[in-house]
């Protein structure tokens, strides 16, 4: 920091415990806390929705990617006994479509998240840092506006022995109210034309979203049911009466019982 | 401490048949078992942690999904206090209907999803981690196993060393006998373990995969039903919502949110705020530009406010503003200097109600230079209220027509003032009338007086000793007496004497004798 950044930042801690006890007149502006407040909002907002986007996004892939890894296993599985089983059939159908799928989704899906979610809210997103930017010089420039203020009212209140004081109080004053003017304008006009442009800006990306969501369903759903084909016929309904899993079962006791399970 | 024991007695065997010199029994067999088994070992340790990763994956993209949609239709409703997005953004009006719905088919899938996970924990992910520790005890078995074997070849190795040996000792004999029980024992326990591991892996390689196939076919379904589920809901929202989404590819998807792109992006990038700050002063004067170039038309309307007050109003006098920069130190009632165009803010104090221009106007050249103490006309009109006085504290010399000059120390009788000395006031002096600005007086006198000596002290840069300044703090506070006491139309009589005393406090001129020339 520099000196008079350092000067700067003790004159305005100054203030800050002033006008805690009461000393300085705070600086009140109804209309600009309104607006900051619904930016506030926003930004949490879209910080979420960075966060959850990305996180989907993340999740799609890993889901995809780990079912990739299942398939690599399940051979694993099927190989220790006999390769050519209908089993062994299936799970390599299953580990090729599953192949696809996560290529698929790498190759047609991933760009377009890119550009129509990822992208524009990052962007979005990174507009954030510099309005805060703003947002804090003002609220510097407001203190120091709000010290001058004091000083000059001070001055008028209790006229000085030197004359020179009060012009320059003065000229102190209306600077820094000008400087404060300024920005707080800035913000209070342009901080709601942000939040209003944020209608039109994310509206095409949720029609993106949903499309892509959509896909996502889609191919997993095509791509995966046409493994069906090599399972034996009755596997769908004893899956649903729920026969799988007494198979299970009852493979796990018998392997159970085997001698070299005994532990001894 | 049996198991320590037999540690112990293996350990010099496993050495040296580390460093080769005693041979090992191989049994290609159960090698080839073992490797298989290993590997089904890390698969079934694989597709535990694999499963869980696929059900994290899951879940936080139903979560993640649900978030999306939740935080994208808080920013498409109004946010405290806006109104009608609807009305504004009539274009967004299909997504802004639809950011609802689909909030609640993202919470319903989320709520879906959670037996399917539920399903996947029991009888995916529960039977593996069975068919794991059932893994588990088969290990323990092989390492008794080599446990085994490692005895079996020791005894094996002691054995044929002591049969091989030419003459053999007694001991020799008796060991020999104790050997050959014990190897007898060894090869017992070795083979019993090693043949019921060649009967049972090859079992259990067959069980797993049997064990497999359902669970394999289980998980399949699990998986599917997810898609399915997620498909069904997307289908079902979007017939609600009116959304084309049927079998797009992922260029299409791209290629119509690009026409849908509005301009938008390039609104806000054109907002201020979402530039950086270089320097908040180089700000203030793009601004000021930028304000100047069109102060034509808030001039106007900022100059009649702060005027307003004032009956008989005079447009500011364009060159006020900038010369003040200059006779800012002798002049300081002048609108600072930061303020070059008139719009901004500080205007110009306004005039207070002048004489008629003609009253003075001739008079203004020789009313600059003028001697200070000119013969008083008599011919001001009495007031008929009490005159008043104000002490000029600075020189102010008129830069306008209809200003009004004086020194420093001058006795201005007001003929018109305002309540703020912000504000140019009306007085007279020496017989002329004009326009002053309030600051550069002070109403009372000894005040005024002191100020004034403090500063001439100071100027003159002369060494003053205490002497002098008492004097002239004595001969003020008497000064001042005579100046209550004295009538107010008697100002012609004394103020040569308050020109002395102004000076009496700078010993390097000669008291008595004012100079106002010299200055």
């Amino acid at each position: 920091m520099s000196w008079a950044g350092f000067k700067k930042s003790v004159n305005r801690a100054g203030t800050t415990l002033l006008q805690k006890t009461g000393q300085i007149e705070r600086t009140v502006d109804r209309q600009y806390e309104d607006e900051e407040a619904k930016y506030r909002v926003f930004e949490k907002e879209c910080q979420a929705l960075q966060k959850d986007s990305k996180a989907y996004w993340d999740a799609m892939r890993s889901m995809t990617a780990a079912q990739g890894r299942i398939a690599d296993t399940l051979e694993t599985f099927y190989s220790a006994a006999d390769r050519n089983s209908e089993g062994a059939m299936a799970g390599h159908a299953y580990k090729r479509s599953v192949d696809d799928l996560d290529t698929t989704f790498n190759r047609e899906l991933d760009g377009p998240y890119r550009t129509t979610i990822l992208e524009p809210i990052g962007k979005m997103c990174a507009y954030f840092p510099v309005v805060n930017e703003h947002i804090t010089k003002r609220n510097k420039k407001m203190l120091d506006y709000d010290s001058a203020r004091s000083k000059l009212r001070k001055i008028i209140d209790k006229p000085s022995e030197d004359p020179t004081k009060l012009p320059r109080a003065q000229q102190e004053h209306d600077e820094n109210k000008e400087t404060f003017d300024l920005l707080n304008e800035q913000l209070i006009n342009e901080l709601p034309q942000l939040l209003d442009l944020r209608v039109p800006y994310f509206d095409p990306s949720f029609e993106a979203m949903i499309r892509m969501q959509a896909k996502f369903a889609e191919e997993g759903y095509e791509k995966l049911s046409g493994v069906q084909r090599y399972f034996a016929d009755n596997v769908r309904d004893d899956y649903a009466a729920g026969q799988l899993d007494a198979q299970v079962e009852s493979v796990l006791q018998e392997m159970r019982e085997l001698s070299i399970c005994g532990g001894n | 401490m049996k198991g320590i024991g037999k540690a112990l007695a293996r350990t010099p065997f496993q050495v040296t048949s580390k460093i080769g010199m005693s041979k090992k029994s191989k049994d290609a067999e159960f090698d080839d078992l073992d490797r298989h088994f290993a590997s089904l070992e890390t698969a079934a340790e694989r597709l535990i942690k694999e499963t869980k990763t696929f059900c994290d994956a899951v879940t936080s993209l139903f979560t993640h999904g649900h978030g999306f949609a939740t935080h994208f239709s808080t920013i498409f409703q109004p946010i405290a206090g806006e109104y009608d997005l609807l009305g504004k953004h009539s274009e967004a009006e299909h997504t802004i209907r639809s950011v609802t719905k689909h909030e609640t088919a993202m919470e319903e899938m989320k709520t879906l999803v959670t037996p399917e996970l539920e399903l996947i924990e029991s009888r995916i992910l529960a039977p593996a981690k069975e068919v794991q520790t059932i893994m588990k005890q088969i290990r323990k078995t092989i390492t008794k196993r080599e446990h085994k074997l490692l005895d079996f070849d020791r005894f094996n190795n002691s054995l044929t060393k002591l049969r091989d040996k030419k003459e053999k000792s007694m001991s020799d004999e008796k060991n020999l006998f104790k050997l050959e029980q014990d190897f007898e024992l060894a090869s017992n326990d070795y083979d019993y373990i090693n043949t019921s591991l060649k009967q049972d892996l090859p079992r259990f390689m067959q069980l797993s995969t049997q064990f497999i196939d359902p669970l394999f076919n289980s998980f399949f379904y699990m998986q599917l039903n997810i898609y399915y589920m997620v498909l069904e809901k997307m289908n079902s929202f979007a017939d609600s919502a009116k959304y084309e989404i049927t079998s797009m590819s992922g260029g299409q998807i791209e290629q119509s949110y690009e026409e849908k792109r509005t301009d938008a992006w390039n609104d806000i990038e054109n907002l201020n705020i979402v530039k950086r700050i270089v320097s908040v002063s180089r700000l203030v004067q793009v601004s000021k530009s930028q304000n100047s170039q069109n102060s034509l038309q808030r001039a106007p309307s900022a100059a009649p406010s702060t005027a307003s007050a004032s009956s008989s109003l005079r447009a500011p006098p364009p060159g006020r503003s900038l010369s003040s920069a200059a006779a800012y130190k002798k002049a300081p009632p002048k609108p600072p200097s930061l303020t070059s165009s008139p719009s901004m803010g500080y205007a110009p104090p306004p005039y207070t109600p002048t004489p008629p221009a003609s009253e003075y106007g001739g008079d203004m050249s020789t009313a600059k230079r003028a001697p200070p103490p000119p013969p008083p006309i008599k011919s001001k009109p009495k007031p008929k209220v009490a005159i008043q006085y104000v002490i000029a504290l600075y020189d102010f010399t008129a830069q306008a027509e209809g200003d009004l000059s004086f020194n420093a120390g001058d006795r201005i009788e007001l003929v018109q003032r305002t309540a703020s000395s912000e504000d140019w006031w009306t007085g007279r002096v020496n017989g002329l009338e004009g326009v002053f600005p309030g600051k550069c007086c002070m109403k009372t006198t000894v005040n005024a007086w002191f100020e004034l000596c403090c500063r001439k002290l100071c100027e003159g840069g002369v060494v003053v000793n205490f002497v002098h300044k008492l004097l002239s703090l004595m001969m003020m506070m008497l000064q001042t007496r005579i100046n209550r006491s004295v009538s107010s139309d008697s100002s012609s009589l004394h103020r040569p004497r308050q020109r002395c005393l102004f000076y009496a406090a700078s010993p390097a001129r000669s008291p008595f004798f004012p100079q106002q020339g010299a200055q």
